[in-house]
């Protein structure tokens, strides 16, 4: 390999590894609008709320950065195999990122309503402990992904089924309050709506490891039955 | 080695003659010289194979031996060879202590090359930030901890004071962050665990705000009856002193608890929002105005504004730094004296001065000024009414807009409260 060419390739990782820190950035950004959304509706702090709805902007403006940087990567390098891969787990990876910060945002909006209201006895508990999971997930998704990890990944695949339970179980406990005294419906509506953000940001959370899985391994396992992703995936 | 040298070259010389005496007897000298030659390649090609042979083992005191040239070539070869293994094993173990102490550290650390990427952390920061032994060596740090404040710290290049912030995924625990770089592009990074004083922190601020607030209520009532009372007419003319004193000592109480209410409301967050532009010359005419609706304002009032710049920030901190210094000012200067508000910005940020000819402050109180309730002259403040929470208030809202209080003051010359702001924070 001659000079020049030895000079590119050197700017294309450099370009690489800069994309992948700009996408590490945007998943902290996103990681701190979910900790604090979910801190909103716990201490009930509507201003938190406000705020986190307020910041919204910024992971749009983050994702929208990183849309070019890839558009103008693949336009001017042309990569292929490992690296093409990359660079589509990231188009995808910010498209969920993005959506996880809007989930947030209705959250913050919810929790600046919610505060308003009388608080039940356990400080919604269940949202508390369904949002710590998921954070959990969102948080070992992005680590998977800067360590290009599938076994990290897998592990949060597999966890999403337990955040499914737990927001079914929410929702059973709102349905039984609503129906104990009909006055508390509009407040619990808004809980169900917050556990049902929080479901979504599992769900997104997961879509990211399965892009890692599929960046790693090259294997495409959407739509796989858990019991046999495990096999899929590291057994080789 | 010049003997030896001699040796092997006239025993090869030897060698050669002797191949060619031969030849000359069969009648080819030439062949003669060929099967001599020959054979001093052979018997060297031999040594060769028995050097690289030994090389390869790991047995360097057992050296073979040889003829000529050869043995020394292998004596030298084994020094050398017992000589940087010696050397390997005393790095190795000042690596081993220097890891051992490293790991024994109770704080994170990392080392980190130019492009941040991790080239040592010990057990610490392994527990703390659940890195991984092998895997995450040569990994960006920005990748592993996504922190938005981290990063900000990180880009700044501003390293004199530590970052504190929350980790990720519950932000359960709390750590500060310190970066020393060292060496031509390389840095070291030190985390503490500093949850346990952080919820110390949080208590005892719930506690003064919760406190706070409990009091106002029934002060509240308190106060609504003394007004009733007062203006009722058929009190008796005896009760009504008493009763003048204690609706000024429940107001002054209020005060108070609203200058306490606000200092812990200024505490609880980190750093106030840029967002804003905020007008110096409206901050300074509103608090132009109230303090000159003060008794004992004196008549020289004078406002010098060189800049039009603004500041970046929330409009009602910086209008509460402004007011309180200004009535400070007019609290401690005679009626006769003047007081100068000045606003100056250049390349370096941004600087608010009240400059006053009052009756001063002695070196040894100037540390402690900002603290809650200190009193200089403890009389005379509080009959001005003062709640000794106007400096603290002061100087927590400009910590949270990156500034600074500077005091230059001499006893019975006069004082200067500077508010010296950092070129970020003009606009």
């Amino acid at each position: 390999m001659n000079e020049f060419s030895n000079h590119i390739y050197r700017k294309f990782n450099e370009d690489l590894e800069n994309l992948r820190t700009m996408v590490m950035e945007m998943g902290g950004a996103v990681e701190n609008q979910v900790s604090s959304a979910i801190e909103a509706i716990v201490s009930g702090d509507s201003a938190l709320g406000l705020s986190v709805a307020s910041n919204d902007y910024k992971i749009n403006a983050m994702e929208v950065a990183i849309d070019e940087e890839c558009n103008r990567i693949l336009a001017t390098m042309s990569p292929a195999a490992a690296d093409l891969r990359l660079l589509i787990t990231v188009i995808k990876t910010i498209t969920d990122l993005e959506r996880i910060g809007d989930e947030a945002e209705r959250i913050g909006r919810l929790a600046s309503q919610l505060a308003a209201e009388e608080r039940p006895a356990g400080s919604y508990r269940e949202l508390r402990s369904l949002g710590e999971h998921v954070q959990e997930m969102l948080h070992d998704s992005l680590d998977a992904f800067s360590r290009l990890d599938p076994v990290d990944a897998v592990s949060v695949v597999e966890e999403d089924k337990l955040v499914d339970e737990e927001y079914d179980a929410i929702n059973h406990e709102c349905i039984s309050y609503m129906m104990e005294d009909t006055r508390n419906i509009r407040r619990f509506m808004d809980v169900s709506w917050v556990a049902r953000s929080l479901e979504r940001i599992g769900d997104h959370a997961t879509n990211i490891s399965e892009y890692v899985i599929y960046m790693v391994k090259g294997k495409d396992i959407r739509h796989t039955h858990t019991d046999e992703l495990r096999d899929r995936v590291l057994g080789e | 080695m010049p003997n030896t040298w001699s040796v092997t070259n006239s025993r090869m010389a030897i060698v050669l003659a002797v191949g060619a005496f031969i030849g000359w007897l069969y009648d080819s000298i030439a062949g003669g010289l060929f099967v001599a030659a020959m054979a001093i390649l052979a018997w060297h090609m031999y040594h060769l194979y028995r050097l690289e042979h030994w090389l390869r083992t790991n047995d360097i005191e057992d050296f073979p031996t040889g003829l000529g040239i050869w043995p020394d070539i292998f004596a030298r070869v084994s020094f050398y060879r017992r000589r940087s293994r010696r050397r390997g094993k005393r790095l190795r173990a000042v690596l081993k202590e220097f890891r051992l102490s490293a790991s024994a550290f109770p704080d994170a650390g990392i080392i980190l090359d130019s492009d941040n990427e991790l080239v040592y952390f010990n057990r610490a920061a392994r527990e703390l930030l659940g890195l991984k032994k092998r895997v995450d060596r040569g990994q960006r740090l920005e990748n592993l901890i996504r922190v938005p404040q981290f990063l900000d710290y990180l880009r700044t290049e501003d390293f004199d004071d530590p970052v504190e912030f929350a980790l990720p995924p519950t932000g359960d625990i709390w750590v500060s962050c310190r970066i020393i770089p060292y060496g031509p592009d390389q840095r070291l990074l030190f985390l503490q665990d500093i949850t346990r004083s952080k919820q110390l922190e949080i208590m005892r601020r719930d506690f003064l705000a919760n406190a706070s607030h409990e009091l106002r209520t029934p002060l509240t009532v308190i106060t609504g009856y003394l007004d009733a009372l007062i203006e009722e007419e058929s009190i008796d003319d005896l009760l009504r002193m008493p009763l003048k004193e204690m609706q000024t000592q429940s107001s002054r109480m209020r005060t108070l608890l609203e200058d306490l209410l606000h200092l812990s409301a200024l505490e609880s967050s980190e750093v106030s929002s840029r967002d804003e532009k905020v007008d110096v010359s409206v901050l300074i005419a509103a608090a132009k105005q109230s303090a000159k609706a003060l008794p004992h304002c004196p008549e020289t009032l004078e406002v010098h504004m060189d800049s039009n710049a603004a500041i970046l920030g929330v409009h009602s901190e910086l209008q509460s730094v402004v007011s309180n210094l200004l009535i400070n000012a007019v609290n401690h200067t005679d009626p006769g004296g003047r007081i100068d508000v000045y606003w100056v910005t250049d390349e370096a940020g941004g600087r608010l001065s009240v400059v006053d000819t009052g009756v001063g402050i002695s070196a040894d109180d100037v540390p402690r000024l900002t603290e809650r309730f200190y009193r200089v002259d403890a009389g005379r403040s509080r009959d001005q009414g003062g709640t000794g929470l106007g400096l603290a208030i002061v100087k927590h809202a400009l910590k949270r807009h990156e500034a600074e209080l500077v005091i230059d003051s001499e006893p019975d010359k006069g004082s200067t409260f500077s508010c010296v702001f950092p070129a970020s924070r003009i606009g």
